[in-house]
């Protein structure tokens, strides 16, 4: 504990950052690869190998992905932990963003932890390679569809917000009306991304 | 409006007893404040059962709104007690709470020092060599006064505290207030002289980074200061400054 | 001589600068305040603080600014002390304005001044309209600063019950009570300063503070310090008239344009600019409030027949507004629900500033050596009317005088208070202890607040803006009433923690004390003079009058004494505005 608090700022702005790039980076391209399935299970297929024929891909999804997205969950969850919500006291908008983003920290974490283990890890170790069909049989069940739209609403809202924070925290909108607007960038953020990741989940599912 | 004000008040004999509810009828008279309605009950301590009870201990002083001392949650939400106006109450019974962000000392008093604690760390001043007479300051263009006189009327109540969701036992954040108070008095020309020295207590533990940018603060702020721009402006600051030092080593 | 301690009572602007001042000589001191610093009473000054700074080519001088100080207050203050304060004055707002002080600025970026009642040159620097605010902020934060180097020690929520007075009648400290704990401890110091401010509760509703009680004040006079020029009560002309509080909404509405106005035959009709036309609605505060009682008490002229007239600022630039008197407008509004950039605001005049108070020399001691007084809680700089902005300087220079005054009355003295026996400490504790025990026993059937509230309003029927020898005798015999039913209190609450109506029990006898210096003080005084308007005796009577009232505490009341006032700068003269 005696780290976190010596480098409070470093680990906060870390954990700020990381939201974005590399994670939020990686959740625009897996939403963009998923929607060709909309294209059909070929189109969808080809993306899939595209990636999977890059050099050192387990490596650079530990470094890239792995390993910056427990940096982010474990403290991220910390940060939730030390938050007391009062949205029912002070029921302000931004109060209320404000508990949204915790509550979908913690549904991204439960679903993202079942998503990689089910759809990476496991897989890897059990040699499966993941394809349409593959990800077809899953979603094609009702009950895991709404759980995979579910955990699709929470990463992208948290996201969306996510990113409207990083503009504060980094001191990139400052006055109230460079907030405001965006504040409408990422709701609109939100409403596109969603789309996508719904195209991509209807295009599995079909 | 009804005959009778009914109050509950959540009460406390002291730091370590257990809170209570009580309720009040007072006689009702125009223009009645909260403040004015706990004086009434002092004047006559019987309590809505009609059993004889003791008077309501409360901070109070200034009666106007600009001392910050009767600060309470009033129906649920912080805010100064004596400019919350009877007449403009929209429910039939008054919630009286003690603020909850700090530790109560009796009923709806509050031991609030921490705040200050808070503005000693952040060096909330300008460092004069001393009161004689060295001629006038430092020139400041109307503009920027205008702001800076902004922030510099923060009564210290707690009000923005009190309604932070990262603001609490659990966490070490020094709150909106002192951090409003480091944009105001590093911007002042004299004051900019220990300006490294103010970020750098605002990157430690508990600082500017332990905002999680609910702004509730601003809506809470009973004078309207412009916290949220001034958080915003100080993580402009702290990474241009973190990144220089990092640069500079 | 082990070390040197000053304590001083009372965190305004005139205890924080005697901090600040006895902290700077090297000098460990102690800080006593029943509140935060921050939430002292000085914040409620909003207009201004007075300096002849001559920044707007008006010609304006010290001379001039020591002439309508001594005018303002009908030459009843002593002028060589005024002197050193118009003297000062410009010096110390530049101390204010290094501290960081957010003065209005003129396009140039330096101090902008504006206009106050009783004068004809701009002189009022102001922030905005919560000046006395900004200039307790700025002390507060330099206090704060010494309070972390450790050289200044903060007792927040103490009330000072008395001094420790030795057998050789000299000050060596102050016995306390903590407001939570209600513990009560005798403390050393070698000098000891009060800046305990006015003490307006007397008059029940007033636009003071509730924790002005003047109670600090009381205790003193009991214990043989005089109480100078009672009698002296300001009353602030325009106040919204309240039910909790009289609010002050500001001179500094008049002076930035603001008009008074009633009707008269169905027509708006400016009394002060009619009477008054060399000051129209800029005179004294006395002469505003007479003639705005006059209107409405004896010609009946108030606003919808009750006692209130408009102070009218609607013609004025909203913007405008807004900057320079930005934080009455917004008091007004949050407490009425009117706009005042939109309607005239209703207002009458309200007890406000106490211009008498402890006696002192010239240091700021009082007889009692050791013992200093600063701020309102003396008697000093006003006579017997104070001019608007005047107040804010007065707090702040006698705190600047007392606190290395003080600490040169420390370098003479022979014994250190280290060096006194336990027993004269143990003694007034004691003493203190034993009048808190017998108030914690009282279970009679009367209520202090009830009381109190009684007080306060036979203070203002009968010892207000005009007074009458008839009233005057009827009020003492009132507050003789109340004093003795105060002996059949009830105190409903006998618990041992943050009991609040156990201090408030033993601050009304202190505010009945002093009903008494001040009624009786009036009732003596057979002229008028300044605040003290009494139309039987409707002249200034300089022959017979121009003396400083001393009220020495005695068991059956005050006993008067008259002291000759200093003279010795300007000759007096016949005071007029019109």
């Amino acid at each position: 504990m005696g780290f976190i608090k010596n480098y409070n700022f470093l680990i906060r702005k870390l954990h700020s950052l990381t939201g974005l790039i590399p994670i939020g980076v990686f959740l625009l391209e897996h939403l963009i690869t998923n929607s060709f399935a909309l294209g059909g299970p070929e189109a969808y297929n080809q993306r899939v190998e595209a990636f999977q024929n890059i050099p050192f891909l387990v490596w650079i999804e530990i470094i890239f992905i792995a390993i910056p997205l427990a940096f982010h969950t474990i403290l991220g969850l910390y940060y939730v932990y030390l938050a007391q919500n009062n949205v029912l006291q002070y029921k302000y908008y931004r109060n209320y963003m404000f508990y949204l983003q915790r509550v979908t920290a913690i549904v991204t974490f439960v679903y993202v932890a079942y998503h990689a283990y089910t759809a990476r890890i496991g897989r890897a170790f059990a040699g499966i390679e993941i394809s349409y069909e593959f990800m077809n049989n899953i979603l094609s069940q009702p009950l895991f569809f709404i759980i995979y739209f579910i955990g699709l609403l929470a990463a992208v809202f948290h996201f969306s917000n996510g990113l409207y924070t990083f503009a504060i925290s980094w001191g990139i909108t400052i006055g109230p009306k460079a907030q405001k607007t965006m504040q409408t960038i990422c709701t609109i953020l939100f409403i596109i991304l969603t789309a996508i990741g719904t195209a991509g989940l209807i295009g599995l599912a079909a | 409006m009804a005959e009778f004000i009914h109050l509950k008040i959540k009460r406390q004999n002291g730091p370590n007893e257990s809170p209570r509810w009580e309720e009040f009828k007072v006689p009702y008279k125009p223009n009645m404040n909260v403040v004015s309605v706990l004086m009434e009950i002092r004047k006559n301590p019987v309590n809505a059962q009609g059993q004889k009870t003791t008077p309501v201990t409360w901070d109070c002083s200034c009666l106007e709104e600009v001392c910050g001392a009767c600060t309470m949650i009033i129906n649920g939400n912080v805010r100064q007690a004596c400019s919350a106006l009877i007449d403009k109450m929209p429910s039939q019974v008054i919630t009286l709470e003690p603020l909850s962000k700090f530790p109560v000392i009796r009923d709806l008093k509050v031991d609030r020092s921490v705040l200050f604690e808070h503005l000693k760390k952040v060096k909330a001043w300008i460092n004069i060599d001393g009161t004689f007479d060295l001629g006038p300051g430092p020139r400041v263009p109307e503009k920027e006064r205008r702001w800076m006189y902004e922030i510099s009327r923060c009564m210290t109540c707690g009000c923005c505290y009190e309604a932070c969701p990262n603001f609490n036992a659990r966490s070490s954040f020094i709150g909106p207030a002192p951090l409003a108070q480091v944009l105001r008095f590093n911007n002042h020309p004299t004051g900019a002289m220990d300006k490294e020295a103010r970020l750098e207590t605002i990157m430690g533990d508990g600082g500017i980074t332990d905002c999680g940018n609910a702004q509730n603060c601003i809506e809470a702020c009973p004078k309207k200061i412009p916290l949220t721009t001034a958080i915003a402006k100080l993580n402009r600051d702290t990474t241009l400054y973190s990144i220089g030092r990092w640069f500079n080593r | 001589m082990s070390k040197n301690k000053i304590i001083v009572v009372g965190g305004g602007l005139a205890g924080l600068m005697a901090v600040i001042k006895a902290a700077e000589a090297g000098v460990e001191v102690e800080a006593f305040s029943l509140v935060p610093f921050k939430r002292s009473h000085s914040l409620c000054a909003q207009g201004g603080i007075n300096a002849a700074l001559n920044t707007k080519g008006e010609n304006d001088s010290i001379q001039q600014h020591f002439e309508d100080t001594i005018v303002g207050g009908d030459f009843l203050a002593n002028q060589t002390p005024v002197k050193g304060l118009v003297e000062a004055a410009p010096g110390l707002i530049y101390a204010f304005d290094r501290m960081g002080v957010m003065f209005n600025r003129t396009p140039e970026g330096l101090i902008d001044l504006r206009l106050f009642g009783g004068v004809k040159n701009r002189r009022t620097a102001f922030a905005g309209a919560t000046t006395g605010q900004q200039l307790l902020y700025a002390l507060d934060e330099q206090v704060r600063k010494w309070i972390a180097k450790g050289k200044v020690k903060e007792y927040i929520g103490w009330e000072f019950l008395s001094a420790v007075v030795d057998d050789e009648g000299i000050c060596r400290g102050i016995v306390a009570q903590d407001l939570n704990s209600m513990e009560i401890r005798a403390f050393r110091a070698d000098a000891v300063i009060l800046a305990t401010g006015g003490a307006g509760m007397i008059y029940g509703k007033s636009t003071n503070s509730v924790i002005c009680t003047g109670s600090a004040a009381g205790a003193v006079y009991r214990q043989g310090v005089p109480f100078a020029n009672g009698e002296f009560v300001q009353f602030h002309p325009t106040a919204m008239p309240g039910d909790d509080k009289l609010r002050l909404m500001s001179e500094a509405s008049r002076g930035e344009g603001g008009r008074i106005w009633t009707y008269k035959d169905g027509k708006p009709w400016y009394f002060l600019e009619e009477w008054y036309p060399a000051y129209g609605n800029l005179v004294p505060r006395d002469i505003a409030s007479r003639a705005i009682y006059k209107v409405c008490v004896e010609m009946g002229l108030g606003i919808d027949g009750k006692n209130q007239v408009y102070l009218d600022l609607t013609h004025k630039d909203p913007e405008f507004l807004e900057v320079r008197l930005g934080g009455i407008l917004e008091i007004y509004r949050n407490f009425y629900g009117e706009d005042p950039v939109k309607v005239p605001m209703k207002i009458f005049p309200a007890p406000h500033y106490f211009m008498g108070g402890i006696y002192v020399d010239w240091n700021h001691m009082t007889p009692i050596p050791g013992l200093f007084a600063a701020g309102e809680c003396d008697y000093m700089y006003h006579g017997a009317n104070r001019l608007g902005a005047n107040s804010l300087l007065s707090a702040a220079y006698s705190g600047y005088i007392c606190g290395p005054n003080a600490v040169k009355y420390i370098k003479g003295l022979q014994k250190s208070a280290e060096d006194i026996s336990q027993k004269v400490f143990d003694r007034e504790l004691n003493r203190q202890a034993g009048i808190f025990e017998a108030i914690y026993r009282m279970d009679g059937t009367e209520n202090p607040y009830t009381i109190h509230e009684e007080l306060g309003e036979t203070m203002i029927t009968h010892v207000g803006v005009v007074r009458y020898d008839k009233n005057l005798k009827l009020a003492d015999e009132k507050i003789q009433e109340l004093m003795e039913r105060y002996k059949r209190i009830n105190v409903n609450d006998t618990g041992r923690w943050a009991n609040d109506v156990v201090p408030f029990v033993n601050q009304l006898w202190n505010m009945l004390e002093l009903a008494r210096v001040i009624t009786l003080g009036a009732l003596n005084r057979n002229e008028s003079r300044g605040s003290h308007y009494k139309p039987e005796y409707p002249d200034r009577n300089d022959e017979e009058w121009l003396k400083t009232t001393k009220a020495y505490w005695t068991e059956s009341g005050p006993r008067f004494e008259y002291e000759d006032v200093d003279i010795s700068l300007l000759k007096p003269r016949a005071r007029k505005y019109d």
